[in-house]
């Protein structure tokens, strides 16, 4: 459905010094420097998929959402979307696509949001019986009757998103690019998006790509996550090898006789000492201790606390997504897939 | 043909709409052009009343008066704002969202426009005509107005508009050069207010001077169909400044598409 192959995007960037002396500098002798924001990247999604595209702030996705959906032009590489070339013919193109940039809107700011969905319709040449259909099946799963007929500038940011998606799936688009989709809104809302989109992946087999930083997003919805961190392919593959792959961190949490507080605390210092990648926190009479399975097995973990610790109660948790984010971003764990 | 017309449709008629919502805007813009156009008018009167003779450089102080306003009026219908606008979105990057539709980017602002004109006309033309008209009559005693001379303005006003249209496309991608796009515009306005004859008559300039305008695309704008509506042209003339107003809208629409086929590969969305 979708493949990318050796995506590449360089931008050029005027270099400015600082103070008004590098202003007119630069205003004259203008120096650039080349970045870029996307180096190589390849992957393709299945029809009926719903992938995940991850990466801390500045890591280019949106740039590859941009050069998917045709608004930019790749410096080299190539991308092809139902067999189609986004920058070849964008007309035709982006009628079969469907996309939400959830930081823009494509609503009409001052009018009433219906007139938006009425000129889509005109746009995109949806037969007056499937318009229909359709907006009844967009109203039922995200709610859009209490505000439909207020003009957009009035409408709140969780409003705004829902029918913004709408906008978006309006005209049963094989593929839906959704750029944070999420970003800003409270969890009742991000939920009845979530429904909305595993719906339409459901019962139209529409392929979806998302970015998103909510984790939650990625672990309700997306079968597959490309992850992407200064513009390289970092990690490719579902959930469950992410956790394989990535997943040595583990919690061990336990609870004590406060009475004991001080030998456990003592108990914990000497193992965080011992161990590179360890850490722990002690609140009340629970622990939670983080460790590395490939430093210290879990077996071991769990007889020297036993033999230390006289406890009443413990859990040993597998690391939950997040954490395995939070370490790949900030480069805790090497990244053998390269 | 029929069905790109039905594609665009629904953007005049939110053109429409918008431009109900901000009607005080457009109150207050009519009002300081028609200040800046009795301004013009007391300056020429004085310049008349202070000549010796009835008519200063072949206009009389009747023909002053109806170029003023019909200068004022015409320059109103062929003003567009596609500059500003795709300035606009270039420099926030909201142009990311119209490329994602499928139309074409300059269509689909020309007919957004277009139904801002529609009221702008609905609301101006015939009442401008209308005292113009009156105004005549009242000084010469006759009935001046001539159908073929207004039909003829008619078209060749569209014709200026869309010349203006296309050229503030033009100008407007200069945005993605300059980032901002004001100061610009304001040097634009002056010039075109100028090389247009919106200021001072073209026929007023040295000769040489005033057929190189003419042959201008800002004579287009508006000198031409007002010196159509005022019967200044003979047939042929007439013939003539249309084909060159047609010519004017081929080449700024052609330049257009260049500089976008251009642009579109460097394009960097601003801002997320």
């Amino acid at each position: 459905m979708i493949h990318v192959e050796n995506l590449k995007k360089d931008f050029k960037k005027t270099l400015k010094d600082p103070g008004l002396k590098g202003s007119l500098t630069s205003l004259i002798k203008p120096k650039h420097e080349i970045i870029t924001a996307v180096d190589d990247i390849s992957f393709t999604v299945e029809e009926g998929e719903i992938m995940g595209f991850i990466g801390p702030n500045g890591a280019g996705k949106s740039t590859v959402m941009k050069m998917l959906t045709g608004i930019l032009t790749p410096t080299s590489g190539t991308c092809l979307i139902n067999g189609k070339n986004p920058q070849e013919d964008r007309k035709k193109y982006v009628k079969e696509i469907g996309v939400v940039f959830g930081q823009r809107t494509q609503l009409w700011w001052d009018l009433p949001l219906t007139e938006t969905y009425t000129v889509l319709k005109e746009i995109y040449q949806v037969p007056d019986k499937q318009f229909k259909k359709r907006m009844d099946f967009l109203n039922e799963v995200l709610e859009l009757q209490s505000f439909i007929t207020s003009p957009v500038r009035t409408l709140s940011l969780g409003q705004r998103m829902r029918a913004d998606i709408a906008a978006s799936m309006l005209h049963s688009p094989k593929v839906l690019f959704l750029d944070e989709p999420t970003i800003g809104l409270d969890v009742v809302v991000k939920d009845n998006i979530r429904k909305a989109i595993t719906k339409i992946n459901q019962e139209e087999q529409t392929t979806v790509i998302l970015t998103t930083h909510d984790l939650s997003d990625i672990e309700e919805l997306c079968s597959r996550i490309v992850m992407i961190d200064k513009g390289k392919n970092v990690f490719d593959g579902d959930l469950k090898k992410l956790k394989v792959d990535f997943g040595q961190s583990r919690k061990l949490d336990f609870e004590f006789d406060l009475r004991e507080i001080e030998s456990v605390t003592k108990y914990c210092e000497t193992m965080k000492e011992k161990y590179n990648e360890l850490s722990y926190k002690i609140q009340n009479n629970k622990v939670g201790i983080q460790f590395n399975s490939d430093e210290v097995t879990v077996k071991e973990m769990i007889q020297t606390t036993l033999s230390n610790v006289n406890i009443r109660d413990m859990v040993m948790k597998d690391s939950d997504i997040e954490e395995i984010i939070r370490r790949i971003y900030g480069k805790e764990v090497s990244l053998n897939e390269e | 043909m029929r069905n790109s017309l039905k594609i665009y449709k629904p953007f005049t008629l939110t053109g429409i709409q918008e431009f109900m919502i901000y009607k005080a805007n457009f109150l207050f813009f009519i009002g300081g052009e028609i200040l800046f156009c009795f301004i013009t008018f007391f300056v020429w009167k004085a310049v008349f009343n202070s000549s010796s003779s009835d008519s200063f450089m072949g206009f009389t102080m009747t023909n002053m008066v109806v170029y003023l306003f019909m200068t004022y009026l015409s320059s109103i219908l062929t003003s567009s704002d596609a500059a500003y606008a795709i300035g606009e979105e270039i420099v926030s990057g909201s142009i990311a969202m119209r490329l994602i539709k499928p139309v074409n980017y300059d269509v689909s602002f020309l007919f957004q426009e277009i139904g801002n004109k529609i009221i702008i006309t609905s609301i101006m033309l015939i009442p401008v005509i209308f005292g113009i008209e009156v105004y005549k009559f009242i000084v010469s005693g006759e009935i001046q107005f001539q159908w073929i001379h207004f039909l003829t303005y008619f078209l060749s006003i569209m014709l200026g508009y869309i010349i203006s249209f296309y050229f503030n496309i033009c100008f407007g991608f200069l945005a993605f050069y300059l980032k901002n796009l004001w100061g610009a515009n304001m040097l634009k306005e002056s010039i075109i207010r100028f090389l247009s004859g919106a200021i001072i008559p073209i026929a007023f300039l040295p000769q040489t001077m005033g057929n190189i305008l003419n042959l201008m695309p800002f004579a287009s704008l508006t000198y031409t169909p007002v010196m159509i509506y005022m019967g200044t042209y003979n047939i042929s003339e007439t013939i003539f400044f249309l084909g060159l107003q047609v010519f004017w809208i081929i080449v700024f629409f052609g330049l257009s598409k260049l500089i976008w086929s251009a642009a579109i590969k460097k394009l960097c969305v601003q801002g997320g």
